[in-house]
């Protein structure tokens, strides 16, 4: 048994930004991560971080147009948060080592984004989550007295009577269970993308510790939030950055027009991008896009030195995998699953409503993002709540009673996965995940009807029924991934049918939650959250009513 | 779609080493991870193999293919099965099998940490309050391709030095050491530069494999190449690598020919290059003599060539000042004509990318 003051699962941005709050703050730290922490799936955030650094730009400003963007269903608590660190933030990075791009001044440079009234966006190339993770893990390993556990699957989140009290893991070199202790617990597991197909997610973005939260008993919020990323590489489904919209691409239809004038006529292609996802699918549903199903962005005007300096990882992408050279071709594209809103809810002190569990990053949903959150915005939102996060769960954990983790309960985590890992027979992994992405990417996508949600409910619960007889074939203890697949594929379950159940309770039309069916945003009826929580017969959902401090409900125009 | 044959080493974990052999249809351009994720999905799902990102930003998934370090992701199988006729895939090499692809990374990630890969400020120079680092375009093109640097360890898999010397680094950290040494915030350059001239700077072979290994361009061979620059220049002479590298640039310029004899001394030492005697004897005994040769003709050419080569300004360490400004223009130490330029020859007088080296016109 192993045993920390505060035990951080997820070691992306958000959660070793919490691991070095606490540290500093004192605490004894654990960190639990699937991957090694360089490999998280932070290092794909590509176009940047927001702070309105800028001469005539403000934490106002920046909280306006993140508002404006989640089409007002952030929480403006939280978001004022949120933007008022943002500068110190990216401040702290830099001075922790992230080497920025550079204004002719010296100064950080700064580029344009989708739903931002300024240049506001600090970058490095458009590999700005890898720069991130860089500095922040170069600053981390700093402290020795963190002890990170690198390659281990959380399989348990223990909480009685509404307090945590531990993790059970996973050793995936060794196969070996061990329980984890710790008076705090924060989940920064990361996203949930990989239950679609089409999506610009890694494959480790599988929700364990979202859905481990959910079992344990916490409330999930705005699940039904699914962002689609307008520009990614259909089949691969790499994205590419809104960065390169932010320099100056833009979108043409098969007809050469530069549709975004009709959807947007003053932001264009750096409207947000639940605005330009459903400008590219309605394209290309209405017969205008090209006869791949998709419409083109192109960076052809911008010149070779300007997109090799600032879209240089981009460059690689399209010719690695569409064989496409963006300096003198346009790139084909069309909107893929890329961000979830929604996660464990937690109020802006990071903490949930199990008491000594904590979560940040997209594995929760403090709700700065509400429907649809705006390009980097989500870096930001790892390191300030991450920061957060790790600061009241080192507080908390000074004055916190003892874990009362047991053996019995690494025994019991112990023998539910063994129940699984030792059958004899059954379906594979493999075969239920395809299923289950067929069934998001057909019925949960940009447009949403009835129909199609509840197929979906359907299906899913039908999925569930064939996850009790999943089979494991691999019974090697070392480094056993039909294993773990087999394991994130029930945390995918649980997620998926959290999303639909929301996506079907919601009937509005509000920022990426488009219902054909209710064209409209409904302010009297729907200005709340949908929480979910976990009940013997199946997702049980509440709500919640929206932090409104200072910007009422306008329409929203681009 | 073609049919694609693919080799799969399967073992360690107590298991016997082999191959297993699969065939799929595939469309040439398919990645390697996703014909490998098609075995697990549809033929075995016992294959062990670690990857995440599928787009060559998370560093997991680095195997050998035929032999050649390389990313699964981004490599193609088409191209490589063209230019072999086969596809062999194997775990990455310096690193002990855990299982099937899936390599222990112990020893990549040791020596990263052995760096101390984190910045040590200058405690004269603190970082300016509330405000970013001031640093310029041109100091950021200082770190060359190494922010690019994912870890993937392709590199190190590749590198034939490794094998021979515990001690040496390895291109990636040595990579990320000159990523610390050019940064201007970082206040260790001196001690950073001491501590790897005394150390393994000059294990490398300078074979480039690990260029040729590297999917993004971080050219590992280039970094060790200026890090030996910027020793030789702010550390001098340590041990034979570096005299030897000092001694052949002196030794060059004095005559425009090389003086081997003495090469042996500056490397070597007296005892050093007395204990090289039975190898000196054996060439002479084949008939090869080791003579002075007579100065070149027009010598003082070599002057104006290494006083051009020895003012690199790309490789400058430029601090910054107390007052949180740039110190970037500071003029580099450039050495008079007649002192010795320390480089190590060939690499320094080949044109770099950045283009900035002096031109010296006399």
């Amino acid at each position: 048994m192993q045993k920390h003051d505060v035990l951080v699962v997820g070691a992306g941005l958000a959660g070793q930004r919490a691991a070095l709050e606490a540290v500093r703050a004192g605490r004894s730290v654990g960190v639990l991560s699937k991957l090694h922490p360089l490999r998280s799936h932070s290092a794909a955030a590509q176009g940047g971080i927001n702070a309105s650094l800028g001469p005539q730009d403000s934490p106002k400003d920046h909280i306006f147009d993140t508002v404006k963007g989640s089409d007002y269903l952030a929480d403006q608590d939280a978001v004022e948060v949120l933007c008022n660190d943002a500068g110190p933030t990216v401040i702290e990075m830099e001075h922790f080592g992230t080497i920025f791009n550079r204004a002719p001044d010296g100064s950080l440079d700064r580029r344009a984004f989708g739903g931002a009234s300024y240049n506001r966006t600090i970058f490095s190339a458009d590999r700005t989550g890898l720069a991130l993770l860089q500095g922040l893990y170069e600053e981390l390993s700093r402290e020795k007295r963190i002890h990170v556990f690198e390659e281990w699957t959380a399989i348990d989140i223990v909480a009685r009577q509404g307090v945590v009290q531990g993790v059970v893991a996973l050793d995936r070199k060794n196969g070996a269970i061990e329980g984890f202790s710790a008076r705090a617990v924060v989940v920064a597991t990361g996203p949930f993308g990989r239950m679609y197909p089409n999506t610009t997610n890694s494959h480790a973005s599988t929700g364990d510790g979202t859905a481990l939260a959910y079992r344990a008993g916490a409330f999930l919020k705005d699940m039904e939030m699914v962002q689609f990323h307008p520009t990614c590489l259909p089949g691969s489904w790499i994205l590419i950055t809104e960065g390169a919209r932010g320099e100056g691409g833009i979108l043409k239809n098969a007809k050469g027009e530069r549709f975004m004038t009709r959807y947007a006529p003053n932001k264009l292609e750096l409207a947000s991008r639940d605005v330009v996802s459903r400008a590219i699918a309605t394209e290309v549903k209405e017969g205008r896009g090209f006869p791949d199903g998709t419409c083109h962005l192109e960076l052809m005007h911008l010149g070779k030195e300007k997109v090799m300096t600032k879209l240089q990882e981009i460059v690689e992408f399209c010719r690695n995998f569409a064989g496409i050279d963006p300096v003198v071709e346009a790139i084909p594209v069309y909107p893929g699953q890329h961000y979830m809103m929604g996660g464990v809810s937690t109020n802006p002190r990071a903490e949930t409503n199990i008491t000594g569990l904590y979560a940040a990053g997209e594995a929760a949903c403090v709700s700065v993002h509400g429907a649809n959150r705006l390009g980097a915005n989500s870096l930001l939102e790892t390191l300030v709540y991450g920061k957060i996060a790790g600061a009241n769960a080192a507080t908390y954990a000074a004055k916190a009673p003892e874990s009362g983790l047991t053996q019995a309960d690494v025994d019991l985590a112990t023998k539910k996965l063994h129940v699984i890992w030792d059958r004899t027979q059954g379906e594979s992994p493999a075969k239920i995940r395809q299923d289950l992405q067929k069934v998001m990417k057909e019925n949960v996508g940009i447009y949403r009807t009835p129909e199609e949600l509840l197929t979906a409910q359907k299906k899913v619960a039908e999925l569930k029924g064939r996850y009790a007889n999943v089979y494991v074939q691999d019974k090697s203890t070392t480094y056993n991934v039909n294993l773990t697949d087999a394991l994130e594929l029930g945390y995918l379950l649980d997620l998926a049918e959290c999303i639909v159940a929301a996506a079907i309770l919601r009937t509005e039309s509000r920022g990426a939650h488009v219902r054909l069916d209710f064209p409209k945003r409904d302010d009297a009826n729907w200005l709340k959250h949908i929480l979910v929580q976990a009940s013997p017969a199946g997702p049980k959902l509440s709500f919640l009513p929206v932090t409104v401090t200072s910007y009422q409900p306008m329409e929203r125009h681009y | 779609m073609v049919r694609v044959p693919i080799e799969v080493f399967r073992g360690g974990a107590g298991t016997p080493n082999r191959f297993d052999k699969f065939e799929l249809e595939l469309e040439e351009h398919t990645p390697i991870l996703t014909a490998l994720l098609k075995i697990r999905d549809e033929i075995d799902p016992t294959l062990a193999a670690r990857y995440s990102c599928r787009q060559a930003i998370c560093g997991s998934c680095a195997v050998r293919v035929n032999g050649k370090s390389r990313l699964a992701c981004v490599t193609q199988v088409g191209p490589e099965l063209a230019k072999r006729g086969k596809l062999r895939i194997e775990p990455m090499g310096n690193q002990p099998v855990l299982r099937d692809l899936v390599v222990d990374q112990k020893p990549f990630w040791d020596r990263y940490h052995r760096i101390e890969p984190y910045l040590i400020p200058d405690p004269a120079h603190p970082m300016p309050v509330g405000k970013e680092n001031p640093m310029s375009p041109e100091q950021v093109a200082q770190f060359q391709e190494t922010p690019r640097c994912i870890a993937c360890a392709s590199c190190f898999s590749a590198c034939p030095a490794l094998d021979s010397d515990p001690d040496f680094l390895g291109p990636m950290a040595l990579a990320k050491l000159f990523r610390f040494v050019v940064d201007p915030r970082d206040g260790a350059f001196h001690q950073r530069l001491e501590t790897v001239q005394n150390q393994s700077l000059w294990l490398c072979l300078r074979c480039n494999l690990c260029v040729e290994a590297c999917p993004k361009d971080v050219r590992p061979a280039e970094r060790i190449v200026d890090l030996k620059w910027m020793a030789n220049q702010e550390i001098g002479k340590r041990e034979a690598g570096s005299k030897h590298s000092i001694g052949f640039a002196e030794n060059i310029q004095e005559g425009g020919v090389l003086n081997e004899r003495r090469l042996a001394m500056d490397s070597l030492g007296l005892l050093g290059t007395l204990g090289q005697l039975p190898k000196a004897i054996t060439m002479m005994r084949h008939g090869r003599s080791i003579k002075k040769h007579p100065p070149i003709q027009g010598r003082e050419q070599l002057d104006v060539i290494y006083n051009a080569m020895s003012g690199r300004e790309d490789l400058q360490h430029r601090p910054m000042s107390g007052e949180g400004g740039v110190r970037g223009k500071a003029p580099p130490p450039t050495p008079p004509a007649a002192s010795p330029p320390a480089a190590t020859a060939p690499t320094a007088a080949k044109p770099r990318p950045s283009g900035e080296t002096k031109e010296a016109h006399p």
